[in-house]
Protein backbone atom coordinates (compact mmCIF):
# COMPACT_ATOMS: atom_id res chain seq x y z
CA UNK A 1 0.00 0.00 0.00
CA UNK A 2 2.81 2.33 0.97
CA UNK A 3 4.68 1.48 -2.24
CA UNK A 4 1.71 2.26 -4.50
CA UNK A 5 1.05 5.47 -2.53
CA UNK A 6 4.69 6.52 -2.91
CA UNK A 7 4.67 5.72 -6.62
CA UNK A 8 1.42 7.64 -7.17
CA UNK A 9 2.85 10.59 -5.23
CA UNK A 10 6.03 10.61 -7.31
CA UNK A 11 4.10 10.32 -10.58
CA UNK A 12 1.93 13.28 -9.58
CA UNK A 13 5.03 15.27 -8.64
CA UNK A 14 6.47 14.56 -12.12
CA UNK A 15 3.77 16.67 -13.75
CA UNK A 16 2.63 18.94 -10.93
CA UNK A 17 5.83 20.36 -9.47
CA UNK A 18 4.01 23.63 -8.77
CA UNK A 19 0.21 23.79 -8.82
CA UNK A 20 0.10 27.38 -10.15
CA UNK A 21 2.54 26.68 -12.99
CA UNK A 22 0.57 23.54 -13.89
CA UNK A 23 -2.68 25.55 -13.84
CA UNK A 24 -1.24 28.25 -16.09
CA UNK A 25 0.09 25.69 -18.59
CA UNK A 26 -3.27 23.90 -18.78
CA UNK A 27 -5.06 27.25 -19.18
CA UNK A 28 -2.59 28.23 -21.91
CA UNK A 29 -3.27 25.01 -23.82
CA UNK A 30 -7.03 25.53 -23.43
CA UNK A 31 -6.83 29.09 -24.82
CA UNK A 32 -4.57 27.88 -27.66
CA UNK A 33 -7.14 25.20 -28.52
CA UNK A 34 -9.89 27.84 -28.46
CA UNK A 35 -7.85 30.04 -30.84
CA UNK A 36 -7.33 27.07 -33.18
CA UNK A 37 -10.89 25.76 -33.26
CA UNK A 38 -13.03 28.72 -32.20
CA UNK A 39 -11.68 31.56 -34.31
CA UNK A 40 -10.74 32.26 -37.93
CA UNK A 41 -7.17 33.11 -36.98
CA UNK A 42 -4.43 31.13 -38.75
CA UNK A 43 -3.29 28.13 -36.61
CA UNK A 44 0.26 29.47 -36.67
CA UNK A 45 -0.93 32.48 -34.65
CA UNK A 46 -2.19 30.05 -31.99
CA UNK A 47 1.16 28.23 -32.15
CA UNK A 48 3.06 31.49 -31.58
CA UNK A 49 0.72 32.24 -28.66
CA UNK A 50 1.47 28.81 -27.16
CA UNK A 51 5.23 29.29 -27.54
CA UNK A 52 5.29 32.83 -26.09
CA UNK A 53 2.96 31.78 -23.28
CA UNK A 54 5.16 28.81 -22.34
CA UNK A 55 8.29 30.99 -22.27
CA UNK A 56 6.52 33.60 -20.13
CA UNK A 57 5.22 30.97 -17.69
CA UNK A 58 8.77 29.65 -17.30
CA UNK A 59 10.34 33.05 -16.58
CA UNK A 60 7.52 34.25 -14.32
CA UNK A 61 7.38 30.88 -12.55
CA UNK A 62 11.10 31.05 -11.69
CA UNK A 63 10.73 34.65 -10.52
CA UNK A 64 7.68 33.91 -8.38
CA UNK A 65 9.26 30.83 -6.79
CA UNK A 66 12.47 32.75 -6.00
CA UNK A 67 10.45 35.55 -4.42
CA UNK A 68 8.40 33.05 -2.41
CA UNK A 69 11.47 31.19 -1.13
CA UNK A 70 13.36 34.34 -0.22
CA UNK A 71 10.31 35.72 1.56
CA UNK A 72 9.96 32.46 3.47
CA UNK A 73 13.54 32.81 4.66
CA UNK A 74 12.71 36.31 5.85
CA UNK A 75 15.19 37.87 3.51
CA UNK A 76 13.06 38.88 0.56
CA UNK A 77 13.88 42.10 -1.23
CA UNK A 78 11.02 44.52 -1.79
CA UNK A 79 11.07 43.68 -5.43
CA UNK A 80 12.64 40.87 -7.37
CA UNK B 1 15.86 5.25 -43.34
CA UNK B 2 16.38 7.21 -40.12
CA UNK B 3 15.68 10.95 -40.41
CA UNK B 4 18.43 12.38 -38.21
CA UNK B 5 16.84 15.85 -37.90
CA UNK B 6 14.01 14.13 -35.97
CA UNK B 7 15.95 11.24 -34.49
CA UNK B 8 18.92 13.18 -33.09
CA UNK B 9 16.89 15.35 -30.66
CA UNK B 10 14.83 12.30 -29.61
CA UNK B 11 17.91 10.13 -28.99
CA UNK B 12 19.81 13.00 -27.33
CA UNK B 13 16.94 13.94 -25.00
CA UNK B 14 16.29 10.30 -24.04
CA UNK B 15 20.01 9.73 -23.43
CA UNK B 16 20.60 12.84 -21.28
CA UNK B 17 17.40 12.43 -19.26
CA UNK B 18 18.17 8.76 -18.66
CA UNK B 19 21.69 9.59 -17.44
CA UNK B 20 20.15 11.83 -14.75
CA UNK B 21 17.54 9.27 -13.70
CA UNK B 22 19.87 6.26 -13.74
CA UNK B 23 22.48 8.15 -11.67
CA UNK B 24 19.79 8.85 -9.03
CA UNK B 25 18.57 5.24 -9.02
CA UNK B 26 22.15 3.92 -8.94
CA UNK B 27 22.90 5.95 -5.79
CA UNK B 28 20.06 4.24 -3.89
CA UNK B 29 20.89 0.77 -5.24
CA UNK B 30 24.47 1.37 -4.07
CA UNK B 31 23.18 2.36 -0.62
CA UNK B 32 21.26 -0.94 -0.43
CA UNK B 33 24.28 -2.93 -1.63
CA UNK B 34 26.58 -1.20 0.86
CA UNK B 35 24.25 -1.73 3.83
CA UNK B 36 22.80 -5.18 3.09
CA UNK B 37 24.90 -6.66 0.26
CA UNK B 38 24.30 -7.05 -3.46
CA UNK B 39 21.60 -9.75 -3.20
CA UNK B 40 18.67 -7.51 -2.09
CA UNK B 41 19.97 -4.75 -4.37
CA UNK B 42 19.93 -7.03 -7.42
CA UNK B 43 16.60 -8.68 -6.52
CA UNK B 44 14.93 -5.27 -5.97
CA UNK B 45 16.39 -3.86 -9.19
CA UNK B 46 15.41 -6.96 -11.18
CA UNK B 47 11.83 -6.85 -9.88
CA UNK B 48 11.55 -3.16 -10.78
CA UNK B 49 12.93 -3.76 -14.29
CA UNK B 50 10.42 -6.60 -14.76
CA UNK B 51 7.57 -4.27 -13.67
CA UNK B 52 8.81 -1.56 -16.05
CA UNK B 53 8.95 -4.08 -18.90
CA UNK B 54 5.34 -5.07 -18.14
CA UNK B 55 4.30 -1.38 -18.21
CA UNK B 56 5.98 -0.91 -21.61
CA UNK B 57 4.49 -4.14 -23.01
CA UNK B 58 0.97 -3.07 -21.93
CA UNK B 59 1.27 0.62 -22.92
CA UNK B 60 3.04 0.10 -26.26
CA UNK B 61 0.20 -1.57 -28.21
CA UNK B 62 -2.38 0.75 -26.58
CA UNK B 63 -0.62 3.80 -28.01
CA UNK B 64 -0.95 2.44 -31.54
CA UNK B 65 -4.75 2.55 -31.16
CA UNK B 66 -4.88 6.24 -30.25
CA UNK B 67 -5.32 8.66 -33.20
CA UNK B 68 -2.01 10.49 -33.86
CA UNK B 69 -3.28 14.09 -33.20
CA UNK B 70 -4.80 12.99 -29.86
CA UNK B 71 -1.57 11.22 -28.92
CA UNK B 72 0.49 14.28 -29.93
CA UNK B 73 -1.71 16.61 -27.89
CA UNK B 74 -1.70 14.32 -24.84
CA UNK B 75 2.06 13.75 -24.91
CA UNK B 76 2.68 17.41 -25.78
CA UNK B 77 0.79 18.69 -22.73
CA UNK B 78 2.50 16.17 -20.41
CA UNK B 79 5.91 17.09 -21.89
CA UNK B 80 5.19 20.78 -21.34
CA UNK B 81 4.26 20.11 -17.71
CA UNK B 82 7.27 17.85 -17.12
CA UNK B 83 9.76 19.93 -19.15
CA UNK B 84 8.87 23.34 -17.73
CA UNK B 85 8.88 21.77 -14.24
CA UNK B 86 12.45 20.51 -14.74
CA UNK B 87 13.62 23.70 -16.44
CA UNK B 88 12.12 25.88 -13.71
CA UNK B 89 13.88 23.85 -11.00
CA UNK B 90 17.18 23.84 -12.92
CA UNK B 91 16.96 27.64 -13.38
CA UNK B 92 16.27 28.04 -9.64
CA UNK B 93 19.36 25.92 -8.91
CA UNK B 94 21.47 27.84 -11.44
CA UNK B 95 20.25 31.09 -9.89
CA UNK B 96 21.28 29.93 -6.42
CA UNK B 97 17.72 29.83 -5.03
CA UNK B 98 17.82 26.03 -4.59
CA UNK B 99 20.95 24.08 -3.61
CA UNK B 100 22.58 21.94 -6.30
CA UNK B 101 21.80 18.21 -6.17
CA UNK B 102 24.68 16.37 -4.50
CA UNK B 103 24.90 12.59 -5.04
CA UNK B 104 27.36 12.18 -2.14
CA UNK B 105 24.91 13.95 0.19
CA UNK B 106 22.02 11.89 -1.24
CA UNK B 107 24.05 8.72 -0.60
CA UNK B 108 24.69 9.72 3.03
CA UNK B 109 21.04 10.73 3.57
CA UNK B 110 19.67 7.51 2.04
CA UNK B 111 22.16 5.41 4.02
CA UNK B 112 20.99 7.01 7.28
CA UNK B 113 17.31 6.60 6.37
CA UNK B 114 17.61 2.99 5.27
CA UNK B 115 19.93 2.12 8.15
CA UNK B 116 17.38 3.43 10.67
CA UNK B 117 14.52 1.59 8.94
CA UNK B 118 16.44 -1.68 8.86
CA UNK B 119 17.37 -1.29 12.56
CA UNK B 120 13.70 -0.77 13.44
CA UNK B 121 12.54 -3.80 11.50
CA UNK B 122 15.08 -6.24 13.03
CA UNK B 123 13.62 -9.13 11.03
CA UNK B 124 13.30 -9.14 7.24
CA UNK B 125 16.06 -6.55 6.85
CA UNK B 126 16.99 -7.76 3.36
CA UNK B 127 13.35 -7.46 2.37
CA UNK B 128 13.22 -3.78 3.39
CA UNK B 129 16.50 -3.09 1.59
CA UNK B 130 15.22 -4.86 -1.54
CA UNK B 131 12.01 -2.82 -1.46
CA UNK B 132 14.07 0.40 -1.28
CA UNK B 133 16.01 -0.62 -4.42
CA UNK B 134 12.74 -1.68 -6.12
CA UNK B 135 11.06 1.68 -5.44
CA UNK B 136 14.07 3.73 -6.55
CA UNK B 137 14.54 1.85 -9.82
CA UNK B 138 10.79 1.75 -10.56
CA UNK B 139 10.24 5.47 -9.93
CA UNK B 140 13.28 6.66 -11.87
CA UNK B 141 12.52 4.06 -14.55
CA UNK B 142 8.94 5.31 -14.96
CA UNK B 143 10.35 8.78 -15.61
CA UNK B 144 12.68 7.30 -18.26
CA UNK B 145 9.74 5.44 -19.87
CA UNK B 146 7.70 8.66 -19.98
CA UNK B 147 10.59 10.65 -21.47
CA UNK B 148 11.17 8.00 -24.15
CA UNK B 149 7.45 8.10 -25.01
CA UNK B 150 7.41 11.93 -24.92
CA UNK B 151 10.29 12.39 -27.34
CA UNK B 152 9.72 9.29 -29.46
CA UNK B 153 6.03 8.50 -29.82
CA UNK B 154 4.91 11.49 -31.89
CA UNK B 155 7.05 10.60 -34.92
CA UNK B 156 7.48 6.86 -34.55
CA UNK B 157 10.91 7.32 -32.93
CA UNK B 158 10.28 5.03 -29.97
CA UNK B 159 13.02 2.57 -30.92
CA UNK B 160 15.81 5.17 -31.42
CA UNK B 161 14.75 6.98 -28.22
CA UNK B 162 14.76 3.65 -26.33
CA UNK B 163 18.26 2.97 -27.66
CA UNK B 164 19.35 6.39 -26.34
CA UNK B 165 17.95 5.48 -22.91
CA UNK B 166 19.57 2.03 -22.95
CA UNK B 167 22.92 3.56 -23.92
CA UNK B 168 22.64 5.88 -20.90
CA UNK B 169 21.86 2.90 -18.61
CA UNK B 170 24.85 0.99 -19.94
CA UNK B 171 27.15 4.00 -19.56
CA UNK B 172 26.09 4.85 -15.99
CA UNK B 173 26.10 1.23 -14.81
CA UNK B 174 29.51 0.64 -16.45
CA UNK B 175 31.07 3.71 -14.81
CA UNK B 176 29.26 3.00 -11.53
CA UNK B 177 30.45 -0.61 -11.44
CA UNK B 178 34.02 0.52 -12.05
CA UNK B 179 33.93 3.44 -9.59
CA UNK B 180 31.83 1.63 -6.96
CA UNK B 181 30.74 4.94 -5.41
CA UNK B 182 28.03 7.57 -6.04
CA UNK B 183 28.55 9.36 -9.36
CA UNK B 184 28.78 12.81 -7.78
CA UNK B 185 30.81 14.34 -10.61
CA UNK B 186 28.01 14.06 -13.15
CA UNK B 187 26.96 17.68 -13.89
CA UNK B 188 23.39 16.89 -12.95
CA UNK B 189 21.94 20.39 -12.99
CA UNK B 190 23.35 21.12 -16.44
CA UNK B 191 21.90 17.85 -17.71
CA UNK B 192 18.53 18.68 -16.12
CA UNK B 193 18.66 22.13 -17.71
CA UNK B 194 19.34 20.54 -21.12
CA UNK B 195 16.60 17.93 -20.70
CA UNK B 196 14.14 20.57 -19.49
CA UNK B 197 14.90 22.62 -22.60
CA UNK B 198 14.37 19.61 -24.89
CA UNK B 199 11.19 18.37 -23.20
CA UNK B 200 9.65 21.86 -23.18
CA UNK B 201 10.51 22.22 -26.88
CA UNK B 202 8.95 18.86 -27.69
CA UNK B 203 5.97 19.87 -25.54
CA UNK B 204 5.25 23.03 -27.54
CA UNK B 205 5.91 21.18 -30.81
CA UNK B 206 3.60 18.21 -30.15
CA UNK B 207 0.87 20.30 -28.50
CA UNK B 208 0.86 22.61 -31.53
CA UNK B 209 0.84 19.70 -33.99
CA UNK B 210 -1.95 17.99 -32.05
CA UNK B 211 -4.01 21.18 -32.37
CA UNK B 212 -3.34 21.41 -36.11
CA UNK B 213 -0.49 23.96 -36.15
CA UNK B 214 1.88 23.39 -39.10
CA UNK B 215 5.20 24.67 -37.76
CA UNK B 216 7.39 26.44 -40.35
CA UNK B 217 10.46 24.32 -41.13
CA UNK B 218 8.67 21.30 -39.60
CA UNK B 219 11.06 19.40 -37.30
CA UNK B 220 13.71 22.12 -37.55
CA UNK B 221 11.34 24.31 -35.53
CA UNK B 222 12.39 22.16 -32.55
CA UNK B 223 15.88 23.71 -32.69
CA UNK B 224 14.41 27.24 -32.63
CA UNK B 225 12.19 26.30 -29.67
CA UNK B 226 15.18 24.78 -27.86
CA UNK B 227 17.22 27.97 -28.37
CA UNK B 228 14.33 30.08 -27.05
CA UNK B 229 13.76 27.88 -23.97
CA UNK B 230 17.49 27.80 -23.26
CA UNK B 231 17.62 31.60 -23.49
CA UNK B 232 14.53 32.01 -21.30
CA UNK B 233 15.91 29.59 -18.67
CA UNK B 234 19.25 31.40 -18.55
CA UNK B 235 17.56 34.81 -18.37
CA UNK B 236 15.33 33.59 -15.53
CA UNK B 237 18.33 32.21 -13.59
CA UNK B 238 20.26 35.43 -14.14
CA UNK B 239 17.29 37.55 -13.11
CA UNK B 240 17.06 36.01 -9.63
CA UNK B 241 20.80 35.60 -8.93
CA UNK B 242 21.61 39.22 -7.87
CA UNK B 243 18.80 39.17 -5.32
CA UNK B 244 19.95 35.85 -3.90
CA UNK B 245 23.56 37.12 -3.72
CA UNK B 246 22.44 40.34 -2.04
CA UNK B 247 21.03 38.33 0.86
CA UNK B 248 23.83 35.81 1.37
Amino acid sequence: MSISKDIWGELTKMFVSDARVTGFILALVAVTAALCFGTDLPPLFAGAFLLCGSLSILVLGVRAEARRRLAAKGRAPDKI
Amino acid sequence: MLDWSTAAPAIGAAFLASVVEVVEAFTIVLVVATLRGWRPAIVGTGAALATLTAVVVVLGPLMNRVPVPVLQLFIGVLSLLFGIGWLRKAALRAGGVLPLHDEDAAFARQSALLGAEVQRAKAAQDWIAGIAAFKAVLLEGLEVVFIVIAVGAGRGMLVPASLGALAACALVLGIGAAAHRPLSRVPENRLKFAVGVMLSSFGVFWTGEGLGVAWPGQDLALLVFAALFLGAGLVAARMVRPDVEAFT
